[in-house]
């Protein structure tokens, strides 16, 4: 970007990286323990009855107390996951090599609102155009503050479950009487609702939709193609080849 | 060869030698069961109580008190054939019977005589809240030996996955009593704990097999189990942070209302309505999108062919 006063005669390259290595990695670590989270909790969120399915899952698990090992080591794995990243987020803006700008930036805005509203009527058939998008559609910035939802909810409430004599010492005493049942009904419904929410919205936008069958190879290259990025993030790209369309004219 | 005779007197011997465990008392046995085992159908009793008396003698032959003879628990029945029961009885079984006489009005003397050899356990359970319910409220429908061990003819070890107290079917021979509305609205106990239990960690993970898991005597005693109001119950109070500590490490007072019987307060309960509204929310918003976004990419590539984008 120091080059900007080349930009004019540079040329569009092939593909741009999209997710530097520090966010593939932690993009990695968090859908891995995120499965062993779901595949371990799931079975100890129906396990109402003996010798049924859940019983069988969890011995697919090496049986419940190590099912019960892999969640609390997947959970605080995904936990620090998600401290690196902050952490990480704050180091790029505090050395300005990150910055927030409205047509790159992951926060929502109000247009995230109308884009919704406009998709909603091309799927009616009442609208001929679809949203045109910056670097984060409102379905990828929903999918990324689903985690923090999901960190905040899930992750609070299952680390006091985990260790909750380290949690008794901040939990205040006129709240005992029903935290911990708050704590437990707050992971399990919101587990559920990650987990509805990733096999939905998450696998229907990045693998099923035709045009990402069966998946975007970038989470593992972190590149993405122009041609991709001009179609799916025509925001992004215009203002990264604001001469791409003069050229043509 | 001398040796080959050994053994015409050897071998007579032998055979007599295994007879010797086999002693009195379960050649007795035998004479008992000659007709017990084959009786069908209950009787009327004198009080009009129907009574079985039939002892399916293969499943006595494996439980733990097959080596018993009848007249070990069945004291006054020592006459054959036994028209007028009325043998000496020793001064500790019958003090017994008489405080347990209108529960078991057939014969005391019997669900007594557990005390001959349970001593301690059965002292125990006659000052816990299960036996005093018994001897001073003289209640029938409380539990004492048989309503959680079930019938001690067919008594089997606690670690036999068959035991009723045993890990496996303790929980549920329990709710026999604590998860029976009627009972529980007699005595005023807490109606949720069955399904408090279930719900909870503990319970998922007893149904899940584990096998440290805690069932209803860990916490709560066994023979000696007490009102959940009297201070000297592990579950009364403070009592809760040397019981919930046997397990869990360092339990202090704030972690040991985790676990209750009770139902959920308002708090969660109404937390829980929230997050389900917001989870019911969501999922209409992802599955409405992402279906209405499948329907119109299959319009467009029908209908559409070649058009914007």
């Amino acid at each position: 970007m120091s080059q900007s006063s080349t930009t004019t005669e540079r040329e569009i390259p092939k593909e741009i990286e999209r997710f530097n290595i520090t966010f593939r990695i932690q993009h990695i670590i968090m859908f891995t323990t995120f499965l062993l989270l779901s595949f371990t909790g799931w079975g100890l969120k129906y396990a109402y009855a003996p010798g049924g399915v859940s019983s069988w899952w969890i011995r697919v698990w090496g049986g419940p107390e190590t099912a019960g090992i892999i969640h609390r080591v997947a959970g605080v794995t995904m936990l620090l996951d998600f401290v690196w990243h902050v952490i990480y987020l704050f180091y790029l803006f505090g050395t300005k090599r990150m910055t927030i700008n409205l047509k790159t930036t992951v926060i929502p805005l109000p247009k995230d609102v109308f884009d919704v509203i406009k998709n909603y009527l091309y799927f009616f058939g009442l609208s001929k155009e679809k949203a045109r998008f910056g670097k984060y559609s409102y379905a990828q910035k929903f999918d990324y503050w689903a985690v923090f939802w999901g960190m905040f909810i899930i992750g609070f409430s299952g680390f006091s479950l985990a260790f909750p004599m380290l949690v008794s010492h901040i939990i205040p005493q006129f709240a005992t009487a029903w935290i911990w049942q708050l704590l437990s009904i707050m992971h399990s419904d919101e587990a559920l609702l990650a987990i509805v929410f990733i096999l939905f919205w998450h696998f229907y936008n990045e693998h099923l939709k035709p045009e990402n069958f069966p998946m975007s190879w970038l989470w593992i290259t972190g590149k993405i193609s122009t041609d991709t990025l001009k179609h799916h993030h025509p925001i992004e790209y215009e203002m990264l080849f604001p001469d791409a369309n003069k050229n043509k004219d | 060869m001398p040796y080959k005779k050994v053994i015409f007197f050897a071998a007579p011997l032998m055979v007599l030698a295994l007879l010797l465990p086999m002693s009195a008392s379960a050649q007795e046995s035998a004479n008992c069961l000659a007709c017990h085992s084959s009786m069908k159908g209950r009787i009327k009793a004198v009080s009009g109580n129907l009574i079985e008396l039939n002892i399916d003698s293969e499943k006595f032959q494996s439980s733990v008190h097959s080596s018993l003879a009848c007249t070990d628990c069945h004291i006054k029945f020592s006459d054959n054939p036994h028209t007028s029961p009325n043998a000496p009885v020793p001064p500790a079984v019958l003090a017994i019977s008489a405080k347990i006489s209108k529960k078991y009005p057939i014969d005391p003397v019997a669900a007594a005589a557990c005390v001959q050899c349970h001593d301690e356990i059965y002292k125990k359970v006659l000052e816990s809240v299960h036996g005093k319910n018994i001897t001073q409220k003289h209640q029938t429908d409380g539990a004492l030996c048989l309503d959680c061990h079930g019938s001690p003819h067919y008594i089997v070890p606690i670690g036999n996955p068959a035991a009723l107290m045993g890990r496996k079917h303790q929980v549920e021979t329990c709710g026999k009593c604590h998860g029976n509305k009627a009972l529980n609205e007699k005595y005023k106990m807490e109606e949720n704990v069955m399904e408090s239990f279930e719900e909870s960690f503990h319970g998922r993970k007893l149904a899940l097999g584990h096998t440290k898991v805690p069932v209803c005597a860990s916490c709560h005693g066994a023979h000696d189990v007490k009102s959940v109001d009297d201070p000297t119950s592990p579950v009364f109070g403070n009592n809760r942070l040397q019981t919930c500590g046997k397990c869990h490490k360092g339990a202090n007072k704030k972690f040991i209302p985790a676990i209750t019987h009770k139902l959920p307060g308002p708090i969660p309960y109404y937390t829980e309505k929230a997050l389900i509204f917001l989870v019911l929310g969501v999922f209409t918003f992802i599955i409405s999108h992402v279906l209405l976004e499948a329907f119109s990419d299959i319009r467009d590539a029908i209908f559409r062919k070649g058009g914007h984008e």
